[in-house]
């Protein structure tokens, strides 16, 4: 790899006062390189671009401008942070005879790992954990959306999660504009790009930002791709005119209810049918709008807002099957069988809130939305979290991750306090007061 | 518990090296170069391949001198893959490699559904044997006329003319650097770096779709003609060739082949 940014040397950038040094190259890809960096004291990383992606993009030093004056729609996103150019004493440094320019950003922290590693099913990840990474990724959308921006170039190449807690990062945010306002050059990727921008009679837009972001969330949530299923056997080449068939010229959902003709094969394509089931009607329901109706009609996708109310609704019908110990998100209303053992799944206990109810398993969190009917979804700041006893994994209780006591009525009569950062066990409570509101437990 | 343990299933893709050993090879340590550059290149094409999870990447090679032989004749796994050297001596049986890659793209031995080969040929020299009729043999093969076909070029003595025939049509535009036109190595640095190229970046858009940009500025709407005809060019759009130290020249570095 040619590094243009040379390692070890201190470079001055225009506008900024203090000398950036190169500390190590990251990686390149097509579009640039990222380096980290050091900038008075602190660790960043700087992305370059290659000169051949600067005369391709005329709009991209602007749109990074915009951006970062703008500012990130919340901290989920690896957002620019400063748009760099050499100085006059810094270009004789860079290995090219166009400078070129870059951009900071915050230094990708360690434990998030690439999403395509999921999907290559390379990672160790519980469902609850997926689930929440779709939550926080559709949320990043709502909040870039209402900002009136949009992406452009979502997929597995720009979406790295954490295994172990599900947060996410939105990564390589060069793309994002004001809806509308500019064409751009980006297209999309295929795959995950809408029919409308992939057959060139649109640009990517807000519009085209669901349809990718559904293809993104199914392909975290079942480790397959929405249209492959019989049709696809019928390519012998996968190549690029095949790919615009299957997601431009002709796309079916492989579970279109009205329309079986491309439908899973059991052995090429086991994990659509593994997978599929384990999720509840009311979030099928939304990829069935949005690779239904939504194929050719950008406002009848499934909405953000939609996404975000149906993953976190699931999140809280989590269950264990008490017969192979997998998750579970049953209905409560009809539990129906557990997708991976086929038992039948007994009716749990749950917790009933003012907006909400929770199923009672170790992992489960309660929320504000829980409580506000006026606040957004949100799973960064739980309130209360179900959790296993350490020395008997039965026996379930109830932390205080609030900050505040809350009062408990035993079913005995007798009453508790329960400080902040406290568990209470759970087969004694019948309700808990907060000042939010109630928390009854139902068996 | 965990996600289940299932995942998206994938199509090989078969990566073919196809390259001249020739006694002038020998020369300069091009051989040796050569041996060195395709070693070094590994980590990175496994790394590609373990990011990409709708491939796998299988590898061979074949060698052509005083006659062509498959070098590595199992399609190999890369992060399995030990690059043996190549030895160097004879003429330059370019025809005969071609007929032997042939016969590896034939259904069988060829899967029935796969991604589109890469064909890297690289040359210093001019075949000594049938070329045309190699090159036809090989173009018959529905799987040569999908596959990416590149060249690199060792040197000035390599015929660029048959290593564009190799490729294909050449690109509209005279001259500059061009993954449709043969790739010119004068040093081991750029050798290196277009191995390392062909090997990751080719590799990458052969098995999964990368991020894509209009041709040419303003809004594309309605206009469509031009994106159509780019696309037509080829079935699979390749990326960008590295980066050089000099512009415009095709080259890194001093000359040294």
């Amino acid at each position: 790899m040619t590094w243009l940014l040379p390692e070890g040397a201190e470079l001055r950038f225009e506008g900024l006062d203090q000398p950036v040094r190169i500390l190590q190259a990251l990686g390149g890809g097509t579009q640039g390189q990222v380096y980290a960096v050091a900038v008075g004291g602190e660790q960043l990383a700087l992305k370059w671009y290659l000169p051949a992606c600067i005369s391709r993009d005329r709009g991209l030093a602007e749109r990074l401008r915009q951006s970062i004056s703008l500012g990130a729609p919340n901290g989920d996103f690896l957002w620019p942070l400063a748009l760099l150019e050499a100085s006059a004493t810094s270009k004789p440094l860079i290995r090219h005879p166009q400078a070129g320019f870059g951009y900071l950003m915050a230094l990708r922290p360690p434990g998030f790992i690439g999403a395509h590693l999921h999907a290559g099913g390379q990672l160790e990840i519980s469902l609850q954990n997926v689930l929440k990474a779709c939550f926080f990724l559709a949320n990043g959308f709502h909040q870039l959306h209402l900002k009136g921006l949009c992406y452009k170039d979502i997929s597995l190449g720009n979406l790295f999660l954490e295994p172990g807690s599900g947060r996410i990062l939105i990564c390589d945010n060069d793309n994002v504009d004001i809806d509308g306002r500019d064409p751009g050059s980006v297209l999309g990727t295929p795959g995950f790009m809408a029919p409308e921008v992939l057959l060139r009679r649109a640009r990517p837009s807000a519009g085209s930002d669901l349809f990718s972001l559904a293809v993104l969330i199914f392909r975290l949530l079942t480790r397959h791709d929405p249209f492959r299923g019989r049709l696809e056997l019928a390519i012998r080449c996968l190549d690029e005119p095949a790919r615009r068939r299957l997601y431009g010229e002709e796309p079916l959902f492989i579970f279109d209810p009205d329309d079986p003709l491309n439908r899973p094969d059991p052995s090429e394509h086991a994990a659509a049918l593994i997978t599929w089931p384990i999720y509840p009607p009311a979030l099928q329901a939304l990829f069935i709008q949005t690779f239904g109706t939504g194929l050719h009609q950008p406002q009848r996708r499934s909405l953000t807002g939609q996404w975000t109310q149906a993953l976190a609704r699931c999140l809280d019908q989590r269950q264990r099957c008490p017969s192979c110990g997998q998750e579970t998100f049953p209905d409560p209303a009809a539990p129906g069988s557990c997708w991976n053992c086929g038992a039948a799944q007994p009716r749990a206990a749950w917790l009933q809130l003012p907006h909400g109810r929770v199923s009672a398993a170790a992992g489960n969190e309660l929320q504000h939305h829980h409580f506000d009917p006026l606040a957004s979804p949100d799973l960064h700041r739980p309130l209360a979290r179900l959790e296993a006893h350490p020395g008997d994994p039965t026996l379930l209780g109830l932390k205080n991750l609030s900050g505040e006591a809350w009062h408990g009525e035993l079913s005995d009569g007798r009453s508790l306090l329960l400080e902040p950062g406290r568990t209470c066990n759970l087969a004694a409570l019948q309700q808990l007061s907060t000042g939010l509101g109630p928390i009854t437990l139902h068996r | 518990m965990a996600f289940p343990n299932v995942r998206l299933s994938n199509r090989p893709l078969h990566f073919i090296y196809l390259c001249d050993c020739s006694g002038s090879m020998a020369a300069q340590g091009k051989m040796q170069a050569l041996n060195q550059a395709i070693r070094q290149s590994l980590p990175g094409m496994a790394e590609v391949a373990r990011q990409n999870p709708e491939a796998r990447v299988l590898v061979r090679a074949v060698s052509f001198a005083d006659r062509a032989t498959w070098h590595l004749a199992d399609p190999t796994p890369v992060e399995q893959l030990d690059w043996r050297d190549l030895q160097a001596g004879g003429i330059t049986a370019m025809g005969e490699a071609l007929e032997l890659v042939a016969g590896a793209l034939q259904s069988p031995p060829m899967e029935e559904r796969a991604l589109p080969p890469v064909l890297v040929l690289i040359s210093d020299g001019q075949p000594t044997d049938d070329f045309d009729t190699g090159l036809s043999t090989l173009m018959r093969q529905p799987w040569a006329q999908k596959a990416v076909r590149l060249a690199i070029a060792m040197g000035h003595d390599a015929d660029l003319e048959i290593l564009q025939q190799f490729i294909g049509p050449e690109p509209r535009g005279s001259g500059g650097r061009s993954p449709r036109r043969p790739l010119q190595a004068s040093n081991a640095t750029s050798l290196a770096q277009y191995i390392q190229w062909a090997s990751t970046a080719v590799v990458g858009a052969a098995s999964m779709p990368a991020s894509r940009v209009a041709a040419g500025d303003g809004p594309a709407i309605g206009a469509s003609v031009s994106a159509n005809a780019a696309a037509a060019e080829s079935n699979i759009p390749l990326p960008d060739l590295p980066p050089t130290l000099m512009d415009p020249i095709d080259d890194v570095g001093p000359l040294v082949w």
